[in-house]
């Protein structure tokens, strides 16, 4: 129920089964719906099409990192090495690219992962240190047996007129509001 | 859904055994011009060392296809997995081709007895075996030595290749025989032990000794890493054959299971390139003559070229294009980088045996061409009457519905 210091944000729909919210997820998929996210306790097979989910943009912003990273190897042992302080190591070239190749190596992981490491954090949303699924008491059940459907709005009559009808066309049968804090104290 | 029913009737369309007349005519065509080619180049060059070192080459190239897929059998047994058990029998396919391999090596050893003049293993002529560093090798690369080694090797891959293709056979006309599966399970992981070490050895006596003065601790560890990633690349271009013309059914084979395959070759892929230039780099920086001759031998004059296009065929390329997730499954890309796999082992064998031969330049003619065809002919041809007595998907193991269900 709604209390104080709250405000609907969205409408979200439990279900019990994992086939039933693939069949919803595909409807919900269908009619345009962005705002929307599903959760579940376990991983469902085949949900990721259902969802119609796009590629993640983070295998990009990886190898854009790795390359860099590779780059910036190359500049720094071959600057080093063989122009700003040449040094010949075993009477070999200065710039000989066979022995840095470990460094070139471990630069494009280095930048791969960290880059990986900040995105995933990004995109994930991880900085927002809680959720509307929070503030609706709901974690502990789309984290125990029941999986969720929400869809995200704030416009109340969007969602009676729209979400509501969506949600029930697909079966489900227990429909709640999102509510989210307006007040900054998260509650757990 | 009824998954049960589902998954009986996608069984239903695996077809009855049938003999592939597209194999067998390839097959047929590639040996005799292979046969032909080869016997146009001694008649033309004279030159029976070409033709002998043309053929190590042809027969290593099918050997390390049907042995990378006969460790990729005892894979899949020792793991237990469940994504390949729709695709084993194209493995097995590979695998089971062991003894053509046996046969097709005996022109090797019969070489090794008489054909000294050729250039063959090197350390069988008596000037090179006067020297100081391949005598002290003599306890080990000598004739009798060499052959008993080699009946060994073939005796072990033959005894366990068809233990593990003739289990999986039987298995067919059994609903599930679970005794054979885990029996196979118990002896893939003594199989696993023993491939290391003859595969290793394998790889020193045919590959390594043709330059008998070099050494190197990694060979082994690279040739396997050639092995399974071309091996592979047969298995997916076999499978996507197989699943055009029917033979693995209708639906069967999806996406989830020829992503693995995908991820497998770009990690082997991978794991080629770590272990060349592990090679080479160790060779390169230590700097020891009794090395790193090998290396600069293949650095200087036109053999340049040849390493520079191996890198890019054999690591840069399929590294580049098989990275992202959707190339894994892509037709067209998984096709292309099979080919280009199978192209880098031939062009990686070439690399290891010729400059023995062609000190100077990398040449390729007839004598070389020709016994590659003959060997790869006639080993189409093999396969393509195996298609005729079995099926293409291992009707009876146990974990087949599992398998077809697999999701990612």
């Amino acid at each position: 129920m709604i209390e104080s210091g709250q405000k609907k944000v969205g409408l979200v729909g439990m279900f019990d089964d994992p086939n039933t919210l693939i069949a919803a997820a595909k409807k919900v998929r269908d009619s345009g719906h962005r705002a929307w996210d599903c959760h579940t306790p376990y991983p469902v097979h085949g949900l990721e099409q259902a969802m119609g989910l796009k590629d993640s943009p983070i295998p990009t912003i990886t190898i854009i990192a790795a390359f860099t990273g590779f780059v910036s190897a190359v500049v720094l042992t071959g600057g080093l090495n063989a122009v700003h302080y040449p040094l010949r190591v075993g009477g070999k070239p200065l710039f000989s690219w066979q022995a840095f190749v470990p460094i070139y190596f471990e630069l494009f992981i280095l930048f791969a992962a960290l880059a990986t490491l900040v995105s995933v954090v990004v995109y994930c949303k991880l900085l927002r240190w809680h959720s509307p699924l929070h503030d609706s008491g709901l974690m502990k059940e789309v984290t125990g047996d029941r999986l969720a459907i929400v869809l995200e709005s704030a416009d109340e009559e969007y969602i009676e007129q729209t979400c509501r009808p969506l949600l029930e066309a697909a079966g489900c049968t227990d429909i709640r509001h999102l509510f989210e804090n307006t007040d900054d104290e998260p509650t757990i | 859904m009824s998954t049960q029913g589902t998954i009986s009737s996608l069984i239903q369309t695996i077809p009855a055994p049938a003999r592939s007349v597209t194999v067998l005519r390839a097959g047929g065509a590639l040996a005799v011009l292979g046969a032909l080619l080869s016997a146009l180049g001694l008649v033309f060059t004279d030159s029976l060392g070409r033709l002998a070192h043309g053929y190590l080459l042809g027969f290593s190239f099918v050997w390390t296809v049907c042995l990378g897929s006969l460790l990729l059998v005892a894979l899949h047994h020792l793991t237990s997995a469940v994504w390949s058990v729709v695709l084993r029998r194209v493995m097995e396919l590979f695998a089971s081709r062991i003894g053509l391999v046996a046969i097709l090596f005996l022109p090797l050893l019969i070489i090794a007895y008489v054909g000294h003049e050729t250039g063959m293993f090197p350390w069988l002529t008596p000037e090179v075996a006067a020297d100081h560093i391949v005598h002290g090798k003599a306890p080990y690369l000598n004739l009798p030595f060499f052959t008993l080694r080699a009946v060994l090797f073939f005796a072990i891959w033959f005894l366990f290749g068809k233990f593990f293709v003739g289990r999986s056979i039987k298995q067919d006309n059994t609903t599930g025989d679970e005794r054979s599966t885990l029996l196979m399970r118990k002896l893939s992981a003594p199989f696993v032990i023993l491939f290391a070490f003859t595969i290793t050895f394998a790889g020193i006596d045919w590959l390594m000794s043709q330059s008998p003065l070099w050494y190197s601790t990694m060979f082994g560890v690279y040739i396997f890493s050639g092995m399974i990633v071309s091996a592979l690349a047969a298995i997916t271009l076999s499978a996507y054959k197989m699943i055009d013309s029917g033979r693995l059914g209708q639906g069967i084979i999806n996406d989830n299971h020829i992503y693995n395959l995908g991820t497998l070759m770009f990690a082997f892929t991978v794991f080629w390139g770590y272990i060349a230039f592990s090679q080479y780099f160790l060779i390169w920086y230590a700097n020891m003559p009794e090395e790193s001759f090998y290396m600069v031998q293949r650095v200087e004059g036109g053999w340049l070229n040849v390493t520079v296009l191996l890198a890019l065929v054999r690591f840069v390329i399929p590294f580049m294009l098989l990275l992202s997730r959707r190339a894994k499954t892509l037709r067209s890309r998984l096709i292309a980088m099979s080919i280009v796999i199978l192209f880098g082992q031939l062009l990686d064998l070439y690399w290891l045996i010729m400059p023995q031969i062609h000190e100077s330049e990398p040449t390729v003619g007839w004598q070389e061409i020709g016994p590659v065809l003959f060997c790869s002919g006639v080993f189409l041809l093999t396969i393509g009457s195996f298609l005729g007595k079995h099926k293409a998907i291992a009707v009876g193991d146990p974990l087949l519905e599992k398998s077809i269900w697999f999701q990612l």
